[in-house]
């Protein structure tokens, strides 16, 4: 019975398209939207995934995101400095900064600052030159995907940063933030000169633990004897996250989009496997006639919903997977991201849409009266 | 077409009973309305019929006399309200619905005006049908339509679809999967109504001869008489010659009844034969 159930649905061609195509489309908005909005939120870290080395992060208490800071005093690097089992606190500058470009235009980058003498927080890759070069005056790093954003600048150029003279030393590759802009790298000096911030200027204080000490037990240490909030890259990361949802409409566009996907996947179903079940009522009224019960037709009306729902994830699945392999490109603008957690959330809310999509269905094969067959 | 009228010779004899062999069909009061109150449709009231295995019963009458109800009702799709339809010996009302479903899979065939076929399905495939509900492999159930095919003369196109055929066609497809599961019990709505006079009359010659087959492979009792027991609804004068009894109803109740040797002295009411020879001519 499976397979003629199988055979009715597959040889009913155009319905049997429009089913798969409905799925496939929903599944499309569903896990992709749900891709790129993961995406944009990992995307958000990508400054805090560049850098390595520290154990903490050490910042005003209120500060959430990279770019969103309330600056530190050289006073507070000394106290963190003095906590007992910090092996190391460097400071850490991270802000936005206009680039003048040759043409007369301008692009906003994000400028990092690291300390000259030990280049905490330095790029995870570097590409060309060497990174001893920052300490050269006025030397700068630029990563390799925002070169075209800044007129694809070559090493030994110059660039206006704030009006100020930067020299091009290298090339480094780094994962971008949430706004996407130019990367620049180069001293905690020369960072304060590029965007002045004002008279107290360190965003975050990097931090190591001692051997063997607990980082958590040391944040717990830091808070109490400074009053900074002390976090580990973890805490960090929820922080960036809370204020990208919390603060951005992004969760809520992407909400409404995901939420938009499902409707339309269990409209179209419910419309479609409907009308498709209606159209074949005299047929399972035949088969119920001659002798085929209930729960067998039931059977093969789910059957008929879960292949046309799995062929219809596949490929919506597949199209997401291409868009993703496109967002993989170096500097790509949109970077959907795609665990298998939202994979099985897209297979869950798919097969609850043709779940939800067939009951109407069930209830008329399940109320179906053999008489109507002599009708 | 033109239907006998009720005093017609061939329509007189004794009310819903036969001489014949052991009993495939035995209705005793059987009565069913539709709706309630003043809107209620009386469709069966108090019907008595016998009908033994071997025989070949039609059911005559006006359009919502209850022909149709009746023959539902005697191939247990559908409940009566009151009195008792035993097919077999067993009364329809008295098993739950999979005992239902399970008795119609083994003992009835169904052949309807309307052909019913499933048009996804190629025409082997719509034979198999009841083999398949039956639980029988696919590949065994295909040979065995395959011979029901060849019997109806379809033997070459088993891969076409309903919608290829010709009405004739598709009612001799009909009738392959009626009696591919060799049920005991065939119920006809109507079968010759959509079909030109040959048609009708290759239809019902394959009908025929499907009464005369050997009904006796689910569960017959060891010695019963050969012969599957056919029940026709139609209006189709044309036809009556190929009945073994005549049942006419009316009004939800049988009117009368006629047996074969009365109907061979009938020749006079015109037939599909008489037709063909007509437009032979």
């Amino acid at each position: 019975m499976n397979l003629i159930a199988l055979r009715m649905l597959m040889r009913d061609r155009g319905k049997y398209v429009a089913l798969v195509a409905g799925l496939a489309f929903a599944t499309l908005l569903l896990a992709q939207q749900g891709s790129i909005f993961l995406g944009l939120l990992i995307r958000a870290t990508g400054p805090l995934q560049n850098v390595a080395q520290p154990d903490l992060w050490v910042t005003d208490p209120f500060t959430r995101y990279v770019l969103e800071f309330r600056p530190m005093s050289d006073r507070d690097l000394q106290r963190v400095r003095a906590v007992p089992g910090v092996a190391w606190a460097e400071p850490f500058f991270s802000s936005r900064t206009p680039v003048e470009l040759p043409d007369g235009s301008f692009k906003t980058a994000q400028l990092i600052g690291i300390p000259r003498s030990t280049l905490i927080g330095q790029p995870p890759v570097i590409t060309q030159g060497r990174i001893e070069d920052l300490r050269a005056p006025d030397a700068v790093f630029v990563d390799e995907s925002s070169r075209p954003r800044l007129a694809d600048v070559q090493i030994g150029q110059t660039l206006k940063l704030n009006d100020r003279r930067a020299i091009v030393v290298g090339f480094c590759r780094v994962k971008l933030g949430f706004e996407s802009n130019a990367v620049i790298y180069t001293t905690y000096d020369n960072a304060i000169r590029f965007t002045p911030v004002g008279r107290e200027n360190i965003p975050f204080i990097l931090v190591k633990a001692q051997d063997g000490l607990d980082p958590k037990e040391l944040a717990a240490q830091i808070t109490e004897r400074t009053g900074l909030g002390a976090f580990t890259r973890k805490e960090m990361r929820d922080r960036t996250i809370d204020f990208i949802l919390g603060e951005t409409g992004i969760g809520i566009n992407f909400g409404i989009t995901v939420l938009l996907g499902f409707v339309v996947g269990l409209a179209v179903v419910t419309a479609i496997f409907y009308q498709f079940t209606l159209e074949n009522l005299r047929y399972f009224a035949v088969l119920k006639a001659m002798g085929t019960r209930s729960r067998t037709l039931v059977r093969m009306v789910l059957l008929q919903a879960v292949v046309v729902g799995f062929i219809g994830f596949g490929i919506g699945i597949g199209g997401v997977g291409a868009f993703s392999l496109l967002g993989r490109q170096p500097g790509a603008e949109l970077t959907p991201y795609f665990p298998w957690q939202l994979l099985l959330l897209a297979l869950v809310a798919i097969l609850l849409c043709i779940f939800l999509g067939s009951l109407l269905s069930l209830r008329k094969v399940i109320a179906l009266e053999p008489g109507i067959v002599f009708k | 077409m033109s239907h006998p009228p009720a005093n017609h010779p061939i329509l007189a004899g004794p009310h819903g009973q036969s001489t014949a062999g052991p009993l495939a069909v035995r209705l005793k009061g059987v009565s069913r309305t539709f709706g309630e109150g003043k809107t209620a449709v009386h469709a069966l009231r108090g019907i008595d019929l016998e009908v033994p295995q071997g025989e070949l019963v039609m059911l005559v009458g006006p359009s919502g006399c209850g022909k149709t109800t009746l023959v539902s009702i005697i191939s247990g799709v559908l409940d009566s309200d009151a009195g008792v339809a035993e097919v077999f010996g067993r009364d329809w009302r008295t098993l739950s619905n999979d005992e239902r479903a399970i008795r119609r899979q083994d003992l009835v065939g169904f052949v309807f005006q309307q052909f019913n076929l499933i048009p996804t399905l190629t025409v082997i495939e719509n034979v198999s049908v009841p083999l398949l509900i039956r639980g029988v492999k696919e590949r065994d159930a295909h040979e065995r339509s395959a011979l029901a095919l060849a019997r109806v003369g379809l033997g070459d196109r088993f891969d076409s679809f309903p919608s290829q055929l010709s009405g004739g066609m598709q009612q001799r497809v009909a009738i392959a999967r009626a009696v591919v599961g060799t049920p005991r019990l065939i119920v006809c709505d109507e079968p010759t109504a959509a079909l030109d006079a040959k048609r009708g009359q290759d239809v019902m010659e394959i009908i025929h001869e499907a009464s005369r087959l050997d009904g006796s492979h689910n569960g017959s009792p060891t010695g019963s008489p050969p012969g599957r027991c056919v029940i026709v609804v139609t209006h189709d004068s044309r036809i009556f010659h190929y009945a073994d009894r005549i049942v006419e109803m009316d009004d939800g109740r049988l009117k009368e009844t006629v047996s074969r040797h009365i109907l061979e002295e009938a020749r006079h009411v015109p037939t599909y034969r008489d037709d063909a020879d007509e437009q032979a001519k």
